[in-house]
């Protein structure tokens, strides 16, 4: 039930583009055609519903303060969590490297899809913010994490799709010549978010 | 011996000065570009798999050092800094340590005032038998204590003494909107009233939810009862301004932050509740006290 | 200093700015700017992030295999991130605690990246290191603007001070309150949309067609 809520929450009240800009570079530059935002987002929901899980492991049984006991009581004042920053992005990247590998060896058609957008997932903040929100949020099992990940992953892919059907539509609209470009999208973002912020009220 | 190649169409010369002509597109010298010397690569060149290996350790070795170093250095100075942080909460909830901004050394003066005013500290199980412990050490990690299950919770209580009055704090812990929050209550002698309270949080929205650690909301609470007739019902925070006005058991939410509002009350509530058999104890014997009769029969 | 490291330092805090004309490092830049202080702070961190992971890079920049060039760069640029935390934590404690997440989200921070990979590895160490100082001001810049309307209009305060007359606010009597919805994180990107749409104005040769 709980992890439902934080699927749910995660979609829609805790947008990763709207409520915390997370992945906002490659949101902006890769939201112009339904069919690329579509790509990405894919990507960027399967990255994320397997590293933040991956990385909640990590966390629970090597990095946190006291982690380590299970190996041996005298680790139990052993606390690695300073390393944290530097293990997650290294699994995020790793991770990424190693299923564009697969996917390019396995199905090179969903490789020529996909491929061009994994290189840019390892610098996406939102997968970095989805892990660091995990240890922060300190979720209790990995079924939360995993639907924590999932869940904003489909939220950004929600947000980048709308975004974009937006835009494909304002290439024909009259726009203030400064304006066009990042400069709609910024505003049309935030109202987005405004409209989001109506979900607030759903109660879990 | 240099090499020479032709950028034209790749004819490779070798000799000390490039040809005149290209023997085989006849462009002029100018057209040839001297290839750089091969050096002797370092492990067999810098894409091997020996070199790359050997990078990838030599630098995490080095990261490593350096980051461990740096953790082991600071970590005194963030472990005192989280202490401090604690005790100037434990006194702010009863309206101490408020110098500390101005203070010299605010970690010698948050110290004094905390071992000035701070006279008792234990822990109370379920059952509400005091149990002996340190009692700051637990609320340190307060968190791991509300993850254990109920029976086996040890939970701090802080006795406080300003000047001959006595007053109990007590820690909470729960859920805000976003993330974790926390406080402490500080009661009365009567362990019925609040006298002042203190919440923080690590990630509500600022200028909504955040605003519960803010002076507006705290000061709500004082004088607020704890408890309806003989029952423990905390504190409800109540929506929408004035709303709780006469209501001795409940406050204003703050505006804007109805759900971090929502998770203060159930964190209340639920804190609370964990000191429910110590608490009727202490208001046991207070009856006791305040009945001569009984008083006597003591003696 | 000649005109052309003159330029590397300044270029970014105008025509070439890295958030508003290059569009890098939005993340965070919005997420910290409901109050001066910890704007000032990200600002301070990203900068010398930048700074010396150009210049770490640049450094090394002969030596490191092509293959793990992206890991090498993550890799520094984490440490150095963990450096700054750890610091901030322990000499800044209130600040770090607003930050949050944000400081580790430095790591991924477009800017930084794409600094290193367009330029610390391709010049020498000193123009890769005022480079970064220049990105990092430019990115400061900005957050420091949107910061500085959001908390003045929401909140009426400035680096906490309050700055709006207390005789002002309806409450008191007076006409004025606060603008709770600055304080929300939509209105942080549709301040930079604004900021755009004046710099755009102002420099005609960026405008898209």
């Amino acid at each position: 039930m709980e992890s439902l809520n934080i699927f749910i929450k995660s979609i829609f009240i805790d947008n990763m583009v709207f409520a915390f800009f997370f992945g906002m570079c490659s949101y902006i530059a890769v939201s112009k055609s339904v069919k690329t935002a579509m790509g990405l987002g894919v990507a960027v929901t399967f990255v994320m519903a397997v590293t933040v899980p991956l990385n909640w492991l990590l966390n629970e049984y090597v990095l946190k303060a006291g982690a380590l006991s299970w190996l041996s009581e005298s680790f139990h004042d052993v606390d690695l969590s300073f390393l944290s920053f530097i293990v997650f992005i290294a699994v995020i990247a790793s991770f990424v490297q190693l299923v564009e590998m697969v996917v390019e060896k396995f199905t090179p058609a969903l490789y020529n899809s996909l491929g061009i957008f994994l290189p840019l997932i390892a610098v996406n903040c939102a997968i970095m913010g989805g892990s660091l929100f995990m240890q922060e949020r300190e979720y209790a099992n990995i079924g939360q994490a995993t639907a924590f990940g999932l869940g904003s992953g489909l939220g950004w892919w929600l947000a980048i799709i709308m975004m974009a059907a937006i835009r494909e539509r304002l290439a024909y609209s009259n726009v203030p010549a400064p304006l066009r470009g990042p400069g709609i999208t910024f505003i049309i973002t935030g109202l987005m978010g405004i409209a989001f912020m109506a979900f607030l009220g759903i109660q879990l | 011996m240099k090499k020479y190649i032709c950028t034209v169409c790749g004819y490779v010369h070798e000799g000390d000065s490039a040809p005149e002509t290209c023997p085989v597109c006849k462009a002029p010298a100018s057209e040839f570009r001297l290839e750089a010397e091969e050096k002797k690569p370092l492990l067999g060149g810098k894409n091997s798999n020996a070199y790359i290996i050997t990078y990838s350790v030599v630098m995490v070795v080095l990261v490593a050092a350096v980051l461990a170093f740096a953790a082991l250095k600071l970590q005194p100075i963030q472990n005192a800094n989280v202490e401090l942080e604690t005790k100037g909460a434990v006194l702010a909830s009863i309206g101490q340590g408020a110098g500390a901004a101005e203070a010299a050394d605010k970690n010698a003066y948050i110290n004094d005032e905390y071992n000035k005013y701070i006279t008792d500290a234990f822990l109370v199980n379920e059952a509400g038998e005091r149990v002996d412990g340190n009692a700051f050490e637990v609320l340190k990690n307060i968190k791991a204590e509300y993850d254990k299950p109920a029976a086996e919770r040890l939970l701090p209580v802080f006795v406080s003494n300003v000047d001959g009055q006595v007053r109990y704090i007590l820690p909470v812990y729960g859920k805000g909107l976003w993330g974790p929050i926390w406080g402490y209550v500080a009661l009365n002698s009567d362990w019925r009233t609040i006298s002042g309270v203190v919440f923080d949080h690590k990630g509500e929205t600022p200028g909504l939810g955040a605003e519960i650690a803010g002076e507006k909301f705290q000061s709500q609470f004082e004088g607020k009862s704890i408890f309806s007739g003989d029952e423990l019902v905390a504190i409800a925070v109540l929506k929408g301004a004035g709303s709780s006005a006469g209501n001795p058991n409940a406050v204003d939410a703050v505006s804007g932050g109805t759900i971090t509002s929502r998770g203060v009350q159930q964190m209340l509530l639920d804190c609370l509740s964990g000191y429910k058999a110590y608490i009727e104890q202490q208001l046991a014997v207070a009856a006791d006290a305040a009945n001569p009769l009984n008083a006597e029969c003591h003696e | 200093m000649n005109s052309k490291n003159m330029k590397y330092l300044f270029g970014p805090l105008n025509k070439n700015n890295p958030v508003i004309v290059q569009i890098l490092g939005i993340c965070s830049a919005l997420a910290v700017t409901a109050q001066l202080k910890p704007a000032f702070v990200m600002a301070m961190s990203v900068t010398v992030v930048t700074a010396f992971s150009n210049l770490i890079m640049s450094a090394l920049r002969k030596g490191i295999p092509d293959r793990i060039r992206i890991i090498v760069q993550l890799v520094v640029i984490a440490a150095l991130v963990i450096l700054v935390d750890q610091v901030l934590k322990a000499y800044v404690y209130d600040v770090s605690k607003q930050l949050s997440v944000y400081v580790g989200l430095i790591i991924t921070n477009c800017i930084i990246m794409g600094r290193v990979e367009a330029f610390a590895l391709g010049n020498k160490p000193w123009p890769s290191f005022l480079d970064g100082i220049g990105n990092g001001l430019g990115y400061g810049m900005i957050l420091i603007v949107v910061a500085f309307f959001r908390e003045l209009l929401g909140n009426g305060t400035l680096w906490g001070v309050s700055v709006i007359p207390a005789s002002w606010y309806i409450q008191n009597g007076g006409f004025y309150a606060n603008n709770g919805l600055m304080l929300l994180p939509p209105m942080a990107l549709i301040l930079v949309g604004l900021i755009i749409w004046i710099h755009r104005s102002r420099n005609k040769d960026l405008i898209e067609k």
